[in-house]
Order: structure tokens, then C-alpha cells, then sequence
């Protein structure tokens, strides 16, 4: 069953409505592994597939805190932790988006932004 | 019949996880999930003997994700929630089992798609409807891009990309900010430090903070 319960987290990974997708996101972009994002969640990992299964905060700015403190609570877990967890997990979410968007019609990306124009002069 | 040999909640704490959905209650998906979980799936393999296990979590994780994602296509006033939810299972284990032959039938087919080496074979490459959706998507994207690299030196563009490319090693970013002679604990400072600024722009959406 914590197997079955740990597959469907894993599954809920590839689901925005889920906190397993952010979190993985998050974890995916600090090149750790489930140990590590427990212990940075401060969450035992044995709850980690519950956490995972739970709703992501919603992107209201009122809701958003009260969904975090809302799972912070229920796992005992710092919130601004999930929550710095949680946004840069989105963040991530986003630009791989673009990322992918952007590539499948080939070129770079910000290659046209990457010469140090020199800052424009002031005005005399 | 099967039901009797697997838990599932009752009415009334299906009901209750049902109505914390709802109302949006964050840690209700979880509950749901752990609570019906084991039972569907105890109750798929019981009723599909020679279906393999797998595909029985599979057809049960369906069940569950889609439920939790739109609760509302449950109406409490036509059953228990557990019935609703082994009916949905089964014709998620029935798709699943149809893709499945579908993949071995089609499998001698494709393999000669790709034998024939020609040019053309990604669905919908020639339509230039999807071609018009392709480039405008890509459009939107590169100008998100370059919004979010508005004001970012090269270095930390240089950051950026490999953040995007899904790079996590520390020394591609060390080498991208000439950091690469520090120490090893400096530069994953170091590294840590402007990924942080980079993203902390990025959320904030704002002109850089310098």
C-alpha cells in the first residue's frame, strides 16, 4: 500500500493541481533526492507521499498562505519553507514551459541578449 | 460480492473527504488518496485476476486523479462515493487494457514508419494550422523569455540558461559566474546566491534589485 501510495505521489508529480509538482520541480532544480527534500522540507520521510498528494496552494495571494500554513500545520513543517519551496518549484515550472515552447521551434533562447550592450549614455 | 473482501470507507467518510475537496481543502486530496487507494485497487485485482498489478494501480491512480482534480463529477445524492469511484477505476482499467493491445497491435506498423526513413512522419508537421499554433506559442515564449531576462547582466543569463536547460551541477554555474576558482563550499555559495536573486526576480516580476 505505501508502495501503491508512493507510485500515485510519484504519478501526481506530472499534475500542477498537486504539491508533488512544484516539490519536484524544486527538488529537480537543486539536484536532490527525496532523503534531501524531506529533510529540507523538515518532514519526515515517511510523509513525504502525503505531502506530495496534497492540493497545491492556490495562486491567490490571500489563499496562498492559508494553504500553506494550512499543510505546514498538518506536517509540521515550517511554512515559509514550503512556501519558498513551493514558489520556486512553480517558478521553475514556468520557465521549463517557455523553455520547451521556445525549442520546439528551434534557435536559441536569449542568445540575442547575450552581448553586454554597453549602458546607454545620459543625456548631456 | 468483491467489496466484502477489501475496506473501503464508509458513506459517511466518504462523504466528509468529499465535501473538504470541495471546499478546497488542502489536505483533503491526500486523505482521499490514502483512504481509497489500497481498496480499489485490492478490489480491481480481485475482480481482474490475470490483469497484472500495475496496471491495476495504474487504472486506480486514474480514478483517484481525475476525482480529486473535478469532485464535482461526483454527485453525493446518486451513491456512495467509494461506488463512484470503483465504477470510474474499471473503465479506467478497461482503457488502459484497450491502449495496451492497440500498442501491440501497432507496434509492426510503426516500426515501419521508421524503417521507411522518410520525412514527414510527426503528425500534423505539414499542417499549417499547427505550424501558425507552433509559432505562436514559440512567439509567446521567447517574448516571456526575454521579459524575464530583462535587465540580467550576462553572467547571470548565463545562470539563466543553464537553470533552463536543467543543468544542477554547481560547477557549469561556477564557470558561468568565474567563480570556479573559490572553494568548492564558495562556489556553491556563491551559486546559491544568485540563483536565489535570479528566481527571487523572477517571482517578483520587478526591474533588478542590483
Amino acid at each position: 500500500m505505501a508502495d501503491a501510495l508512493e507510485a500515485l505521489a510519484a504519478r501526481a508529480a506530472g499534475e500542477p493541481f498537486f504539491l508533488a509538482c512544484p516539490l519536484a520541480a524544486y527538488a529537480s532544480s537543486e539536484g536532490i533526492d527525496d532523503a534531501r527534500l524531506a529533510a529540507a522540507l523538515g518532514c519526515p520521510a515517511q510523509e513525504l507521499a502525503m505531502l506530495r498528494l496534497c492540493r497545491a496552494p492556490r495562486a491567490e495571494p490571500g489563499k496562498f498562505w492559508d494553504d500553506v500554513n494550512e499543510v505546514a500545520v498538518r506536517f509540521g513543517i515550517d511554512p515559509n519553507v514550503l512556501a519558498d519551496a513551493v514558489r520556486r518549484g512553480q517558478v521553475i515550472l514556468r520557465l521549463r514551459e517557455a523553455w520547451a515552447g521556445a525549442s520546439r521551434a528551434g534557435g536559441s533562447l536569449l542568445a540575442a541578449r547575450d552581448t553586454d550592450a554597453p549602458p546607454p549614455e545620459d543625456p548631456p | 460480492m468483491h467489496r466484502s473482501i477489501v475496506n473501503f470507507p464508509s458513506p459517511a467518510q466518504g462523504l466528509a473527504l468529499h465535501l473538504r475537496l470541495c471546499d478546497s481543502d488542502s489536505i483533503a486530496p491526500a486523505d482521499l488518496c490514502r483512504a481509497y487507494l489500497g481498496p480499489l485497487v485490492a478490489w480491481l485485482a480481485a475482480r481482474s485476476g490475470r490483469v497484472d498489478q500495475q496496471i491495476c494501480e495504474s487504472a486506480a491512480h486514474d480514478a483517484l486523479v481525475t476525482y480529486v482534480r473535478n469532485p464535482r463529477t461526483y454527485d453525493p445524492a446518486r451513491g456512495d462515493l467509494g461506488a463512484y469511484l470503483r465504477m470510474a477505476a474499471r473503465g479506467d482499467l478497461f482503457n488502459l487494457l484497450q491502449r495496451e493491445a492497440k500498442h501491440e497491435k501497432g507496434r509492426v506498423a510503426w516500426m515501419g514508419v521508421e524503417d521507411a526513413g522518410g520525412a514527414g512522419n510527426i503528425p500534423g508537421e505539414d499542417d499549417p494550422t499547427s505550424r501558425a499554433e507552433r509559432e505562436e506559442e514559440a512567439g509567446r515564449a521567447k517574448a516571456f523569455l526575454a521579459a524575464i531576462a530583462e535587465g540580467f547582466t550576462r553572467r547571470e543569463r548565463d545562470v539563466l540558461n543553464l537553470m533552463l536547460a536543467g543543468e544542477h551541477k554547481t560547477s557549469p554555474f561556477a564557470s558561468a559566474l568565474g567563480v570556479d576558482s573559490l572553494s568548492e563550499t564558495e562556489q556553491r555559495r556563491e551559486v546559491k546566491k544568485v540563483k536565489d536573486r535570479i528566481l527571487k526576480r523572477i517571482q517578483r516580476g520587478g526591474p533588478p534589485d542590483g
